[in-house]
């Protein structure tokens, strides 16, 4: 879901940087020291996901994580999701350096917006749980490939083609990023349930 | 924290073909013109991907779309250095850029259609003329035929060259985003520690 270097208008580049540094400002608020190692995990495994390419789909498409990444870090996610992707663009030219911005609104945004959504759940019984880090993880590729659309068509394209095209291409990983949060909250609940603050 | 780690590492499992997310484009000439194809990073021939060919300048020269086998070729519009675009949709884009020097340097036109008839003629002539075994064939001749024998027999190898010059992600290179990540906790936890030592005191 990385939009490569080189295909957004200026306009959107620079509303993508604005806004991530002011998300970034937030998370770096919020992230206190304790929560330091737990964000360090996470980030690399946001790091390391995007190399996993899910064959199914007329074009390609990878993991991204940002569900359980919001889930557990909140506003965090974004300085998180910022250095990884600063790290992805830098080692594997994947993305880009302008484009910086835009990617980490496209990533990070879900993942606060679903901590929001479904993080109280999680605390419940175990089967709520299980189906709201379902819902978790689906809703935030969800709304990731709605954010690749929008910044697609504020440069050019028509917007409902293109946002059809990458909603319905990334619903296999939907399916497996719900998957994935589900079993990793559940295993979470059960052995380290402090992780889950 | 360290049955978490456990966890998130098993996903290395999959990550066996280490390919990035991108789109790549690669283009060679054979003769007088040029061949390119288009890849996501996986492996998979990006169909009916949008193609546009570009002089150094930036002016548009040609363009057109990925068969489905990801190819696309074109007659030389200018023989000097022509940027290639790739627009595979969604946001995935990659260039490929054609240097002066792979075009076959003559005469700026096409040489290639009329030296190819000039070949045919000679020889046939000679033949008729001489009635010997030897055909007589000019040095320029002479060129043209080694120049496209060697376009078609390099053709493949740089192809091979390109696509290991695509850039695999190499393990290497995931252990030491990793390791950057480390670092800065780390140091995020280094002044923690100095913070706590501080107001101790």
């Amino acid at each position: 879901m990385h939009i490569s270097e080189g295909v957004l208008s200026a306009p959107v580049l620079f509303s993508g940087i604005g806004l991530a540094a002011a998300g970034t400002a937030i998370g770096l608020k919020k992230l206190d020291y304790d929560k330091i190692s737990r964000a360090g995990v996470l980030g690399a495994s946001f790091f390391v996901a995007s190399l996993i390419h899910v064959p199914i789909g007329p074009s390609s498409i990878h993991l991204i994580l940002n569900g359980i990444v919001g889930l557990l870090l909140g506003w965090a996610a974004f300085p998180v999701i910022l250095v990884a992707l600063i790290l992805q663009a830098m080692i594997f030219q994947f993305g880009g350096v302008t484009i910086l911005g835009v990617n980490t609104i496209i990533m990070a945004t879900p993942a606060v917006i679903t901590y929001y959504l479904f993080g109280r759940l999680i605390h419940k019984g175990r089967i709520t749980a299980a189906i709201a880090s379902f819902g978790c993880g689906f809703i935030s590729v969800l709304l990731s490939s709605i954010l690749v659309a929008l910044s697609l068509y504020f440069t050019d394209d028509d917007f409902f083609e293109v946002a059809s095209l990458v909603i319905v291409s990334n619903i296999p990983v939907m399916i497996i990023e719900g998957i994935i949060t589900a079993l990793c909250i559940s295993f979470l609940k059960k052995v380290q349930p402090s992780m889950l603050s | 924290m360290k049955r978490f780690l456990l966890i998130f590492s098993a996903l290395f499992i999959f990550t066996g073909n280490l390919y990035g997310h991108k789109v790549i484009i690669f283009a060679w000439v054979e003769g007088d013109k040029v061949y390119t194809e288009s890849k996501f990073a996986g492996g998979k021939k990006v169909k009916n991907g949008k193609i546009e060919v570009f002089n150094s300048n930036g002016k548009l020269l040609l363009k057109g779309f990925t068969n489905n086998n990801g190819e696309f070729s074109f007659d030389t519009p200018l023989k000097a250095t022509l940027d290639i675009v790739l627009n595979a949709g969604a946001g995935h884009r990659g260039k490929w850029t054609l240097n002066k020097e792979e075009f076959f340097e003559t005469e700026e036109e096409h040489p290639a259609y009329k030296s190819e008839n000039n070949i045919e003629k000679g020889n046939s002539l000679n033949r008729n003329n001489l009635n010997s075994e030897t055909i007589e064939i000019t040095k320029e001749e002479l060129e043209k035929v080694v120049e496209k024998a060697l376009d078609k027999k390099l053709a493949p190898l740089k192809k091979m060259v390109a696509e290991s010059m695509a850039g695999r992600s190499k393990f290497n290179d995931i252990i030491g985003g990793i390791g950057y990540i480390l670092g800065l906790m780390g140091i995020a936890a280094y002044f923690k520690f100095k913070g706590e030592k501080g107001s101790e005191k």
